[in-house]
């Protein structure tokens, strides 16, 4: 009976060569730098609304008003605090995107693991449904969702989860095929264990490694849809603070008062470059090769 | 390999088949009557009833969709609700516009990021090469559009004024610079790294060593036998990117004010013009699957080992 | 950096003997909306200095088009048909600038006792483009033209007293038009300008009227280039020789094109780029106080506000000068509850109605809401400042314990009965009209827009008919301001401003003066610009 003992060694493994992972991304200078630029707009989209001096939608200037006595950057489209309302417009973009995300990694690696791992004629009806979510460009898909349900929380975080599902099964799929070729995973097999163990406690432990890689390109591009939906009006709707929403309203203005734009489209490069670094390092740990290009 | 690409179109036919009936089903849930819509303040019973026959909104929903798929094949998208013109002729001259747009890019960004990968490739791990694996990582990062925004910021009224930021009928050639250099920006990265990923892999091929040794100049070498094997990958990249252009161009086209499809599509957005819609979201999906497929097509010529490429 | 206006904090007093004059002109609430732009600075209006000159081609820039454009002369729609339709067609009698209706191709225009027969003399020697006179069978087909009971054109409804089978022409230039009913507003429905004088056997593709410009070329949703007519009725005028009138719906594309001098006058300047245009010294801006109102609507007969100190309490939490501040970028005047701003009965006496939010409390406490009220106000971007003016209610509700969530619209859904138009609580954009008009439209049971379900008040209903009876004009006002105060105590609009409206112009540009209507460039008075040679 030493079943038991080989799941312990070999999650135990996994988690070394997780460990190992983050440290080999570590090692690299610019994941470091992704480190603290996603820091730093994190801190201002976390810290921002207890530190904003007004509140989001009180009126301090008229519309696109700058050098406004107390304002910092002056007034928005409305005449509210540009800098207030940066500091509070930030939190929503990271966590719709966040959770997006996450949410979509998830599910994009059960599957991957189910149709890596199974496979037969669920694979093939897995992946080929996953070829019709494919032919669809994100952003398209979104946008016809949006106009059709109009735009809804919760609907934004499911468009995009469901569109990086697809993306996220294949990667997990494909080293899943890998993994299940091992011999840990043949002997679980051998000692009849329940094969939806097999997947969680053998398989999903040792997909790690491009799994988190995913969860950062994903996190990028979910930043970046997140943001373009807000910036094309489809997204979290007024008066909200929201970094996307904010380049949208006070676009017209941008010749008169450049803060309420720059301001917002600033803080979402950093965050995408920061995120983007510290994904290019895990994935140099990961398997040594460029990554975090992908669209 | 030749039935590899037959199964390939047959699947991509079967793929725009399945995305039209995502379409019509997603623009049939659009809340509100159509009749109701296009006639908006000046919906009067009957004339709303009138219009509902004309529309044949009184057929079963299957119907409706046969209807409609009948006609897309035989080249007919339906009228436009907004302004009741066959939306084939409404969109002739945005896809033109789009197709400009899309096409100036990849000739701008195409050559550039060619030059920059090889040359990465042959600085491979110097200066350069960090220089642009870091510089093409930072704009593959940001979102299109904050890109575009950022070259108005700088280039455009708010800041050193040297280009008109928003496009319109009247205005001069300069207006196409900005919204084409941000779509530039967007596509070429990865043909940078690709470019050089290839490179580096042909540069250490036995072909390329055996140049070589029999004492061919470097230049040569590069040219004569490194670059033509490096054209299946890329040329594959490059048409990915494409693809990726049909979906992109929207935020850039609606950013510039440029008359595209992009900017079609949000307008039809507004004003919940369903035809319009649906033949602007499935002719996007067409190209981009198309353009996938042809990527696929040449992915399989240059190397059978890639055939999985897709993304 | 320049900040948006000189001084918008400062209500713009209006000379009494102007404000006295001062009448409203109705555009049509229809007119395209989103591109209704507001607002403006300078007071100066247009540039008036020197003697005219002649010749040159005028260039403008007019905001909206699409592949709809018409020139069909009685059945304009956007901005850029209405802007046309002024170049090309005249009508019997026209609003001046500050509102009054002034005979225009009448020479006389005179009702009997009770209004239910009008007399019109047509002035002598006036000819359409293709030189054929103006007589009162052109009156005539014209009338039966947009009255067709079988294809009722856009100006029939403000005629529905006018009987087209018993019009009559008296000799070649006086036409009696009689009525069904009393019709003292059939000045104001005559001098719209969709309601123009067309030769008979008129063909919208031939488009030949008898305004100051004739047709020569023109591409639906792109342009239009006119010239001179040299028929045209006013002595000397039009001082231009073309006209081209190019579509802009974009507005950043518009200010643009003005910027950098392909257009030399563009109507409806967003507020965000005054300054742009401000900061150029080629470059002028007119800013025209309008009628226009953007009103929040609450239903009379629809919970919470089927209690009338409800409706009273969210008039008092409005602060109206924010609101222009906020929502027009100070390019407005501050609202009192009433609509029809131009009409000579508008109640200039009811006192001014304040921001009160404790007595707002009190009342909204007397009718059970002490802790608080929640309210969905239903918003879209109808017109410029109509999303802008929700927010800022939302804010200033806030402070009197109401929680308004905003429902956000889509602007060609928003009357629309399956969004649930007409809402307990939303907004409408008008024109302005005078009081009895507005009314028809409006405030009346049966009304095509009656959003506040407004009308049942027989006091009110009284006044108002009694009203539309009396042809004595000083009588009919006394009668109307006893109806208005009703709606100031009672009604559901909040009418908290009315909208200025901003062109931009090239210093070369003379001509130009502001005016009421509500229609941008001095009403697309072209005939009256000149250009600097």
């Amino acid at each position: 009976m030493s079943t038991p003992s080989t799941a312990v060694a070999r999650s135990a493994a996994a988690r070394t060569r997780r460990a190992g992972l983050l440290r080999g991304a570590w090692g690299f200078g610019r994941t470091k730098l992704g480190v603290v630029l996603t820091g730093l707009v994190v801190l201002v989209a976390v810290a921002g609304p207890f530190v904003a001096p007004y509140t989001p939608t009180e009126f301090v200037a008229k519309p696109f008003e700058t050098g406004v006595d107390g304002t910092v950057f002056g007034g928005d489209n409305r005449g509210r605090d540009v800098l207030t309302r940066f500091l509070w417009g930030g939190w929503t973009l990271l966590l719709l995107a966040g959770s997006a995300a996450g949410i979509g990694v998830v599910a994009g690696a059960v599957v991957g693991v189910v149709a890596g791992y199974q496979r037969g004629w669920l694979d093939d009806v897995v992946m080929r449904a996953n070829d019709v979510l494919l032919a669809f460009p994100q952003l398209i898909a979104a946008l016809l969702v949006m106009s059709v349900l109009g735009p809804k929380v919760w609907l934004i975080v499911a468009v995009i989860a469901v569109s990086h599902m697809p993306r996220v099964a294949r990667v997990v799929r494909e080293a899943t095929r890998k993994v299940i070729e091992q011999d840990y995973v043949k002997a679980a097999e051998a000692i009849g264990l329940p094969r939806w163990r097999i997947m969680a406690v053998e398989i999903l432990p040792n997909v790690t490694s491009p799994l988190l890689v995913e969860l950062g390109l994903r996190l990028t591009y979910s930043i970046g849809v997140v943001a373009v939906l807000g910036f094309l009006g489809m997204g979290l709707q007024p008066p909200t603070a929201d970094w996307g929403l904010m380049i949208n309203e006070n676009r017209q203005g941008m010749a008169v008062q450049p803060w309420a734009v720059a301001l917002p489209v600033s803080a979402i490069a950093v965050l995408t470059i920061g995120v983007n670094l510290i994904t290019d390092g895990l994935s140099r740990a990961a398997i040594g090769i460029d990554r975090g290009v992908g669209k | 390999m030749t039935r590899l690409i037959v199964v390939r179109l047959l699947f991509g036919a079967l793929t725009l088949w399945a995305v039209s009936l995502v379409v019509f089903a997603a623009t049939q849930a659009l809340p509100g009557d159509a009749a109701q819509m296009i006639l908006g303040r000046d919906a009067t019973p009957q004339r709303v009833e009138a219009l509902r026959d004309q529309l044949n909104l009184h057929e079963p929903v299957a119907v409706q969709y046969l209807q409609w798929l009948q006609g897309i094949l035989q080249g007919d998208l339906g009228t436009s609700y907004s302004n009741r013109m066959p939306v084939d002729e409404v969109l002739a001259s945005p896809v033109g516009s789009s197709l400009a747009l899309m096409g100036l890019a990849a000739l701008v960004a195409t050559p550039v990021a060619l030059a920059v990968g090889a040359f990465s490739a042959l600085r491979r791990d110097r200066a350069f090469d960090h220089a642009s694996s870091l510089g093409t990582l930072v704009v593959a990062s940001i979102p299109e559009f904050v890109v575009g925004i950022l070259l108005i910021l700088l280039l455009g009224p708010g800041g050193f004024d040297l280009l008109p930021s928003v496009y319109s009928r009247v205005g001069g050639p300069d207006q196409w610079v900005l919204p084409v250099l941000t779509l530039a920006f967007a596509v070429a990265p990865p043909i940078v790294r690709m470019m050089r990923a290839t490179m580096i892999e042909v540069l250490e091929s036995e072909y390329v060593q055996q140049a070589r040794l029999k004492g061919l100049d470097e230049r040569t070498v590069l040219w004569r036998h490194a670059a033509p094997n490096a054209i299946g990958p890329v040329a594959q990249v490059v048409a990915l990117q494409l693809a990726w252009l049909a979906g992109g161009v929207v935020a850039v086209e609606f950013l510039f004010n440029f008359p595209g499809v992009g900017k079609i599509l949000m307008d039809a957005i507004e004003n919940r013009d369903v035809p319009l819609i649906q033949a602007v979201v499935l002719l996007i999906a067409g190209v981009y699957i198309l353009v996938n497929l042809l990527a696929d097509v040449i992915g399989l010529a240059a190397n059978p080992k890639v055939r999985v490429a897709n993304r | 950096m320049p900040s948006l206006p000189e001084d918008p904090q400062t209500p713009r007093a209006l000379a009494p003997s102007r404000r006295s004059l001062l009448r409203a002109s109705a555009a049509g609430a229809a007119v395209a909306p989103v591109l209704a732009a507001c607002g403006g600075d300078s007071g100066s209006g247009g540039s008036g200095g020197g003697e005219p000159q002649r010749g040159g081609r005028l260039r403008v820039g007019v905001a909206g088009g699409g592949v709809n454009d018409t020139l069909d002369a009685h059945e304009p729609t956007d901005n850029v048909d209405i802007a046309r339709n002024h170049a090309l067609y005249a009508t019997l009698v026209r609003y001046t600038n500050d509102g009054a209706v002034e005979n225009h191709l009448a020479e006389s225009f005179e009702p009997n006792e009770d209004a239910t027969e009008w007399t019109v003399v047509l002035k002598e020697g006036l000819t359409f483009h293709d030189d054929s006179p103006v007589t009162a069978d052109s009156v005539i087909f014209s009338l039966r033209r947009i009255l067709d009971p079988d294809n009722p054109l856009r100006g029939a409804g403000d005629m529905a007293g006018v009987d087209p089978d018993a019009l009559e022409a008296v000799d070649e230039r006086t036409v009696l038009i009689r009525c069904t009913e009393p019709t003292v507003t059939l000045p104001d429905a005559l001098a719209e300008y969709y309601n123009c004088v067309v030769p008979e056997g008129y063909d919208p593709k031939d488009p030949v009227g008898c305004g100051p410009f004739r047709h020569v070329e023109f591409t639906a949703g792109e342009y239009s280039l006119f010239e001179r007519h040299e028929g045209y009725h006013e002595e000397g005028l039009p001082y231009v020789d073309e006209l081209e009138i190019v579509d802009f719906p974009e507005d950043d594309a518009r200010v643009n094109a003005l910027n950098s001098g392909s257009v030399d006058l563009i109507s409806q300047v967003p507020h965000a780029q005054v300054p742009v245009i401000e900061g150029n010294p080629d470059l002028d801006i007119m800013e025209s106080e309008t009628g226009m109102w953007l009103p929040f609507t609450m239903r009379v007969d629809r919970a919470p506000f089927d209690d009338v100190r409800v409706r009273q309490a969210f008039r008092l939490i409005v602060d109206r000068q924010e609101m222009v501040d906020q929502a027009l970028a100070g390019y407005g005047q501050v609202g009192n509850d009433m609509y029809a701003r131009m009409d000579p009965s508008y109640p200039e006496d009811f006192e001014q109605r304040e921001q009160d939010i404790d007595e707002a409390k009190r009342l909204l406490a007397e009718a059970g809401h002490e802790d608080g009220l929640e309210v969905e106000l239903v918003t879209s971007d109808i017109s410029a400042g109509t999303v802008a003016a929700a927010e800022v209610f939302q804010e200033q509700a806030r402070e009197a314990g109401v929680t308004v969530n905003l429902r956000r619209v889509n602007p060609s859904d928003y009357w629309n009965e399956e969004e649930g138009f007409p809402y307990a609580f939303g907004q409408d954009f008008w024109s302005a009209r005078n009081y009895i008009t507005q009314a028809a439209q409006g405030s009346v049971v049966g009304a095509p827009y009656n959003e506040t379900m407004w009308g049942e008040d027989e006091e009110w209903l009284g006044h108002l008919e009694e009203a539309r009876r009396t042809a004595d004009e000083e009588a009919r006002n006394e009668l109307i301001r006893k109806a208005q105060r009703i709606e100031y105590e009672k009604g559901g609009y909040i009418v908290w401003g009315f909208v200025n409206l901003l062109d931009g112009h090239s210093t070369a540009v003379h001509g130009l003066e502001p005016a009421v209507s509500g229609h941008p460039l001095g009403s697309y008075a072209f005939h009256r610009v000149w250009m600097q040679q």
